[in-house]
């Protein structure tokens, strides 16, 4: 906890002084992302160090349950913009691009994003990375002792009526059965799913729940159910919530990467504000710190969190390594007919 | 005082009781022109629209979704496993609830309305809440679960809720006041003196009850389904939560089309098919209050 705060503190006083240089602006600027604990954190962190850095320009937060929400209200906004920036995931990011809702990355008011992994950037998308979480596994640490190593964990005959999987056309459930594939022996997710559906189907009968509520990390916590899967960054929080009951490991297989993007509005009335914060989003500082709070893995390849918090993460090089490519609008492509497999081949098992 | 003083100067601007009455239902109209009309009229041109795989919308006027649900086995399962689901609900609502609403008409009067406040008082509570008690009273380390586990009668919890019988129970509890409020509305023609009469000629308990009693009955029962029907098949938050992903249902898909897949333009279309399910409801009732009549 003390390296986690001295690290903060560092990355902090690191941030102020780059920003001597930075223009004194005024303004404000809606931003529109996630609820719940990643309002909670991102606030408490990117957001608090930008209103110090820039006290003259208000930051308002709007609040959205998920990716989709957050396109609906752009949609509903088109002719008069509510929302300045707005950080969602990188497939509806697709979606908002394709209908003209998010204005082109400028790289010279944006200068960060010089720096970013190639990664980073989707072709296609007006926006770019500024979080890379990874899919894991989570258990019940009263009920499995030593921590799995591996997804087949899931597949456990033990585990019958105790596993908590959060269906297709959930992603969680789509990276599943991409990852079930590359176990059961599949090419490519390009070249067909068949293995994986097929082993998704073996796990079935075992399955508690596949609509986990209110998600897939409260019914661990609180042992209604052994086994499951998630993202890492709030399945970390949550397992130092939890005093130890939810355990949380990234299996040896590898897992896939989940992008969500920042970008600006088309139409924005705070054009200049919205990209002073896309900058600062995308600043080696703010995503060393978000990384210290959070554990999703910086988008920036300059930013330099402490190894403690990077450990926790999918960044490690021995990690990346084994980490599955997948790219999210390829996926997206095939998402509603691998949805109607998982309606009639999979999920039909577990009644 | 005279009439002829009574009568104040006849203004030039003064209605009479039939010119008076559209501008009196004008405020109504406007709200459900407003409120209603025009999302409904949103909902049917976005059905009309083109989705494009992985979320994107294209404007155009196309019928495609529409042939694409009712060319589509899984669609038209839905449809079959809503309208199944929702009378089954609907007439075990009914059952458990006509007892209930028989028995608080026939109280005595200053226990009725706390009776009755006693029934609506869940609707006090949100869904969520009532569905989550749920959860914890079948679930598999919950009330049920451990008084037939005490009781050696299972050897492993048995399975209630994340399948039909767990949506089936929870929406049953959240829509018995409706039911039982719509029952004692339609009470009113039951005249006690009718059922004495019955009886006094003869006719058993159950007789009354068939012969007497429910005929009298009838319209509040007609209304009490219709509700229950409407509401069954438009919920959401239950079947979510208790459903665990095995219960596919008209609502659920709707959310899941809009909100996961983002295929605005199947969504509507999937609305604009549970409206029609509502205007067929409708008619059927109306069939019927007309033939009790």
């Amino acid at each position: 906890m003390k390296t986690k705060l001295l690290m903060g503190g560092i990355a902090a006083l690191a941030f102020m002084q780059s920003l001597n240089a930075a223009q004194a602006q005024s303004g404000e600027v809606t931003i529109a992302s996630y609820d719940g604990i990643f309002q909670t954190e991102y606030m408490d962190t990117v957001i608090a160090a930008f209103e110090e850095a820039y006290p003259d320009i208000t930051v308002n937060y709007y609040p959205m349950a998920n990716s989709a929400a957050t396109l609906g209200t752009l949609r509903a906004q088109r002719s008069a913009p509510q929302v300045d920036v707005v950080i969602f995931d990188v497939s509806v990011a697709k979606a908002a691009t394709d209908e003209g809702l998010l204005a082109e990355l400028d790289r010279d008011a944006v200068t960060n994003l010089n720096d970013l992994y190639d990664t980073a950037f989707t072709e296609g998308v007006n926006a770019a990375a500024v979080t890379f979480d990874n899919l894991v596994l989570l258990y019940n640490t009263g009920a499995i002792s030593e921590a799995p190593t591996s997804w087949e964990a899931l597949w456990d005959p033990a585990r019958e009526g105790r596993v908590i999987i959060p269906a297709a056309p959930d992603i969680q459930g789509v990276a599943l059965t991409i990852i079930a594939n590359q176990l059961a022996g599949g090419e490519s997710y390009l070249d067909g799913l068949d293995a994986g559906v097929e082993k998704m189907a073996e796990l079935a009968p075992l399955v508690q729940t596949w609509e986990p509520t209110p998600d897939p990390y409260q019914p661990i916590m609180n042992a209604q159910a052994d086994i499951g899967i998630g993202w890492n960054a709030r399945g970390q929080i949550f397992s130092d919530q939890s005093n130890g009951s939810m355990g949380v490991v990234i299996p040896s297989e590898g897992s896939v990467y989940q992008i969500n993007v920042i970008g600006t509005v088309e139409g924005s009335a705070n054009e200049e504000a919205a990209k002073t914060f896309m900058n600062f989003a995308l600043s080696p500082e703010a995503q060393a710190l978000f990384t210290e709070r959070m554990f999703y893995a910086p988008t920036n390849e300059k930013s330099e969190p402490s190894t403690e918090a990077l450990d926790r993460t999918a960044a490690t090089p021995e990690r990346m390594e084994t980490m599955i490519d997948i790219n999210w609008l390829e996926v997206a492509q095939f998402r509603e007919a691998l949805t109607e497999r998982w309606r009639r081949e999979i999920i039909p098992r577990s009644r | 005082m005279n009439a002829a003083q009574a009568e104040p100067a006849r203004s030039p601007f003064r209605l009479n009781g039939r010119q008076l009455v559209p501008i009196l239902i004008l405020p109504i109209l406007l709200v459900n022109a407003i409120s209603f009309l025009w999302p409904t009229f949103s909902l049917l041109r976005m059905s009309l629209n083109e989705p494009v795989a992985g979320g994107a919308i294209r404007e155009t006027l196309t019928l495609q979704t529409y042939i694409d649900v009712m060319t589509d086995g899984f669609y038209l399962e839905l449809v079959w496993n809503s309208i199944y689901l929702c009378s089954i609900i609907t007439i075990v609502t009914l059952i458990l609830s006509y007892p209930i609403a028989l028995f608080i008409h026939r109280a005595d009067p200053k226990w009725r309305s706390i009776l009755t406040l006693m029934v609506i008082s869940p609707l006090l509570v949100s869904a969520v809440v009532r569905t989550y008690g749920w959860v914890i009273i079948l679930g598999d380390q919950g009330l049920i679960n451990a008084f037939l586990m005490s009781t050696g009668l299972v050897e492993r919890p048995a399975r209630l809720i994340f399948n039909n019988f767990g949506v089936v129970v929870g929406l049953i509890e959240i829509l018995m006041p409706y039911m039982i409020l719509s029952l004692m509305a339609g009470f009113g023609r039951l005249d006690p003196r009718l059922e004495e009469a019955a009886q006094s000629l003869g006719a058993k308990r159950f007789t009354t009850l068939r012969r007497v009693t429910i005929p009298l009955t009838a319209p509040g029962i007609a209304l009490g389904c219709l509700l229950v029907f409407v509401l069954s098949i438009s919920s959401f938050v239950t079947p979510k939560l208790l459903g665990g992903g095995r219960v596919f249902l008209l609502a659920t898909e709707i959310y899941d089309q809009s909100i996961v897949l983002l295929n605005w333009p199947l969504a509507a279309s999937l609305s604009m098919l549970v409206l029609v399910i509502f205007g067929a409801a409708l008619v059927v009732y109306s069939r019927i209050v007309k033939a009790l009549d």
